[in-house]
């Protein structure tokens, strides 16, 4: 293959990519912004934040922090619980990781439905409050997620600088706080970042288990998308709910053009 | 937030279960209960009744919800495979754009997917409007004879996933590889079916196997795509658990252990068969 | 049989500022073996790959045969490379890493395999070719490397500092191998390495600096007549003494702080001119330290006074540093078991029948090429003759 043809098929699988990757979300936004768009016109006739009153008046704003609160908390339990598990096993330092692990893998596994299904009962007889359930079940489900990404920074990182610190003076806490800690600030807030959206994205747990007083976004979206006639709203909802990944698609385009530009890098004759 | 205040790097016994127990604890527990719960064992008032009512309630339905749980998720793993694979070569050869998309559609809820995939290929989508079809020409693709848009919606976003985790495994010395290969002789072709596709292939079977399990259990995907009968296992179990009659909770039970059983079966027979593979070709160390 | 050629190859990395390799030609004989040296950055290692295929050069050709494959993309070259990491495909098994080149050449498996394991039992891993490359240590990985482009069949290997990453012990052993595999299968070999022991295996060597050759000549030659200044610093061990040469009627003759040394004039050596700024090389190995007083009967000839700054071991014997009147230093090395004081006036002067070369001194130039003209050849055995002037301070 030349190297003009072999350039053409890259540009289009690129742009195939693209095409795949963000064009189902075109009719979401075209829907937030629109106030008219009936019958079989191909675009909207008015475009107006409709949808955006009519959702706020649903509950958009207390769905939302909710949705915030509840992601803040899985993320703020399952995180050190996942760097507490990431640590036993990037370092190796597991008495038994062969029941770590799967301990881990787990919850990937089982359908959260199930679970969630099973717990309600006990729930209800025990009297645990809807929302501490479905967070001690969010964390469960994003425990895998913190683990492995924390076991990687782990790895990445090794015992080595900490126990440096230790020859060099520091007790156990301060070689921790000083030396591991800092070096692992990127894995940790990816770790927290993933439960964050697992808290933030949950549909099924929050709906079971939450009594009827947890309404998130997704609840919101869920109730508004199943009905008929009001796209507005619920690409509005929508519009809400996928709001951290549309602000990661502006920050890691960003970043990722900024380290393209620093990189200087030898290209060979061969691309692949 | 501490991580444990004992000295030296071997962690007690008991430490080292304590990311175990919550797991045990709240999936362990929960999977006993819905088990239980299928088996009339633990219901919402009154004493336990023992027996499998629940299970001969729910079983002509099990059967279908079975077929259809296994279509839509066959057909979203297989999907997210293919094109995930294609998203993964795509930023073999470097692009920012996509590496953003990429990461962007990993972090955005299913269910919000879910909708996109409504807006589109509902029958006044914006597929249907940007045709220009006759009103009753489009095709039933949500709520329709196949789960069409259940498997497009499920794989939208899992083929982020097979991406990232298959660039992960393959980039790493990937331009060496290929060097050497041709060095060696092979052409363009040889090198991607010989080289890169085989270094793809556990990345692909690992994604593939989390994508399956996944699509089994998942609800709110097939619950806004998909049509009434026959149901999947997840939907099936969740409409029969929230109906009036309390006497449908364990039959929903008995839903909702059929999937788990399928997803833990399905798990083991891959581990199994890649443990073989495994040891045909020489166990790596 | 297929012989390597390389004419005229410049290379340039896109966005770099100055040539990496600047018009070089290089000629390897059939089923002869060429070492190419220089310290890191030189461009060798971008040479080798514009030979492979892996580099396009920004002009020049590549020759196998009487073929130009300058056009053709690696695969369908007829080389084969091995680098300083062995790059095994860990999804195969070493015989069917030693397979692949057959296999993507069309051969049918079994028959690939079986040419496989007879490769294998060329570099002594026979019985090894079930297991897996991450099974394997640094050595075994780079063997089944060596297996692998030899399987291939092709008449021309690059080995690109292959054993670099291996320690002394193994390094020699597979020194020995590759003599092995010369023998067996003799193929024309192009060699980059940084080891001056290791391009001493090949019949001849080149020496790249800052992308530019400055001298191919069989080992001994680059020992014994170092074509630039920095060839000599390369090579190390020799002393350097800046001086001027001399047209005189005995021949030319180098003067110098340390007297004048007589370059036994060959005619017909280069033809090139004969005076001006030159540095004398002489081997270390061939200074003697003289003890130094005003009773000593001082034998005629060049030679430095000095006194001992410096003294350290380097196996067996004892190496001193002599500063002289000009603060200049001078390494030399002491007769086994022999050994000096520090602050010990000392007079240093070469062993009788020391051989001598001398090279143009470096001009500092903006492009930072470095004309290098041969002065005088040496003859064996005509050591410095004396100068009309005694020895000096």
């Amino acid at each position: 293959m030349s190297a003009t043809a072999a350039t053409a098929v890259r540009r289009s699988a690129t742009g195939l990519a693209l095409l795949w990757l963000l064009a189902p979300l075109l009719p979401v936004v075209l829907w937030a912004v629109s106030s008219r768009w009936s019958g079989r016109a191909r675009l909207p006739q008015e475009l107006g934040l409709d949808g955006w009153t009519a959702a706020l008046d649903a509950g958009l704003a207390p769905a939302l922090v909710r949705s915030v609160l509840l992601g803040l908390a899985v993320a703020a339990v399952a995180t050190p619980l996942g760097a507490w598990a990431g640590r036993l096993l990037g370092w190796r330092i597991a008495r038994r990781p062969r029941l770590l692990a799967v301990a881990l893998v787990l919850p990937v596994l089982l359908p959260p439905l199930a679970v969630a299904m099973g717990l309600d009962v006990v729930v209800l007889r025990i009297g645990v409050p809807g929302p501490l359930a479905v967070l001690a079940v969010l964390t469960v489900l994003a425990l895998p997620y913190t683990a492995f990404t924390a076991a990687a920074g782990f790895a990445r990182v090794g015992p080595g600088p900490e126990e440096q610190a230790r020859t060099l003076g520091a007790n156990a806490r301060q070689a921790r706080w000083l030396v591991t800690w800092p070096a692992l600030r990127r894995s940790l807030a990816l770790a927290g970042l993933l439960a964050f959206l697992v808290g933030w994205s949950d549909y099924v747990v929050t709906l079971l288990l939450g009594g009827g007083q947890l309404v998130t976004l997704p609840l919101l979206l869920g109730a508004s998308a199943s009905g008929a006639g009001n796209e507005p709203t619920t690409a509005a909802l929508a519009v809400v709910a996928a709001s951290p990944g549309l602000l990661l698609l502006v920050v890691a385009a960003l970043v990722l053009r900024a380290a393209r530009a620093d990189a200087t890098g030898r290209s060979g004759r061969m691309a692949r | 937030m501490t991580l444990g205040t004992q000295e030296g790097r071997q962690p007690r016994a008991v430490a080292d279960l304590l990311p175990v127990v919550p797991v045990a604890v709240v999936a362990g527990g929960g999977m006993a209960a819905v088990v239980a719960t299928s088996w009339g064992l633990m219901p919402l008032y009154g004493e336990p009744t023992p027996g499998a009512d629940g299970w001969r309630q729910v079983a002509t339905d099990l059967g279908p919800a079975v077929r259809e749980t296994l279509v839509l998720s066959v057909g979203a793993t297989v999907l997210a495979l293919v094109v995930g694979l294609g998203i993964a070569l795509v930023l073999l050869a470097g692009s920012p754009l996509v590496r953003a998309a990429t990461l962007a559609v990993l972090a955005v809820p299913h269910l919000v997917g879910a909708t996109s995939v409504l807006l589109w290929l509902g029958d006044g989508g914006w597929g249907a409007r940007l045709t220009g079809a006759d009103p009753g020409t489009w095709p039933e693709l949500v709520a329709g004879p196949w789960p069409v848009a259940t498997v497009l919606a499920l794989a939208w976003k899992e083929t982020a996933f097979v991406a990232l985790v298959v660039l992960a495994a393959v980039a790493p010395g990937h331009r060496e590889r290929m060097e050497t290969a041709a060095t060696l002789g092979a052409r363009p072709l040889q090198r991607w079916t010989r080289v890169l596709m085989p270094s793809a292939a556990p990345a692909l079977a690992a994604t593939g196997l989390v994508v399956l399990v996944y699509s089994i259990g998942s609800y709110e995907v097939a619950w806004l795509l998909g049509r009434t009968t026959p149901e999947p296992l997840s939907v099936l179990s969740f409409r029969m658990f929230g109906s009036i009659e309390l006497l449908d909770r364990p039959a929903a039970a008995a839903a909702a252990v059929t999937g788990s059983a399928l997803a833990l079966g399905l798990t083991l027979v891959a581990v199994a068969a890649g443990a073989r593979l495994g040891r045909t070709l020489g166990a790596p160390s | 049989m297929t012989g390597l050629a390389l004419e005229g190859v410049r290379h340039r990395y896109p966005d770099a500022a100055v040539d990496s390799v600047h018009a070089v030609d290089l000629e390897v004989a059939s089923g002869g073996m060429l070492a190419l040296v220089g310290p890191s950055g030189s461009g060798k290692s971008t040479l080798l790959r514009v030979a492979a295929g892996l580099e396009q050069p920004t002009a020049g050709r590549v020759l196998l045969g009487d073929r130009d494959v300058t056009a053709l993309p690696p695969e369908r070259r007829g080389l084969s490379v091995v680098s300083q990491r062995p790059h095994l495909f860990d999804h195969l098994d070493v015989t069917g890493n030693v397979a692949f080149g057959p296999r993507v050449a069309g051969v049918p498996r079994r028959e690939a395999r079986t040419r496989a394991r007879r490769y294998l039992d060329l570099v002594h891993l026979d019985g090894l070719g079930r297991r897996r490359p991450g099974q394997l240590s640094g050595g075994q990985q780079q063997r089944v490397a060596l297996a692998r482009a030899l399987a291939t069949g092709r008449e021309v290997l690059l080995l690109d500092e292959p054993f670099g990453s291996l320690d002394a012990a193994l390094r020699s052993a597979m020194h020995e191998l590759l003599g092995e595999l010369r023998a067996a299968v003799d193929p024309t070999v192009l060699l980059v390495t940084h080891d001056l022991d290791e391009a001493a295996l090949a019949e001849r060597v080149g020496v790249l600096v800052d992308g530019r050759l400055h001298q191919v000549a069989e080992p001994g030659e680059l020992y014994r007549r170092p074509a630039t200044l920095t060839v000599a610093r390369l090579l190390g061990g020799f002393v350097e003494v800046p001086g001027t040469v001399v047209p005189t009627t005995g021949g030319p003759q180098h003067r110098s702080a340390w007297g004048c040394w007589s370059l036994p004039g060959d005619a017909g050596a280069a033809g090139r001119s004969t005076s001006g700024d030159a540095v004398l090389l002489v081997r270390r190995e061939d200074l003697r330290l003289v003890p130094d007083g005003p009773r000593d009967g001082h034998p005629t000839g060049p030679g430095v006074r000095g006194r001992v700054v410096a003294s350290r071991r380097r196996g067996v014997r004892v190496v001193v540093v002599v500063e002289t009147s000009d603060r200049s230093r001078v390494e030399v090395e002491l007769a086994p078991r022999e050994d000096v004081a520090v602050g010990t006036p000392v007079g240093v002067r070469p062993a009788d029948g020391a051989a001598v070369w001398a090279v143009d001194a470096p001009e500092p130039d903006p492009s930072g090429t470095t004309r290098h003209t041969r002065h005088a050849a040496d003859l064996p055995g005509s050591g410095p003759r004396a100068c009309d002037d005694a020895l000096r301070d």
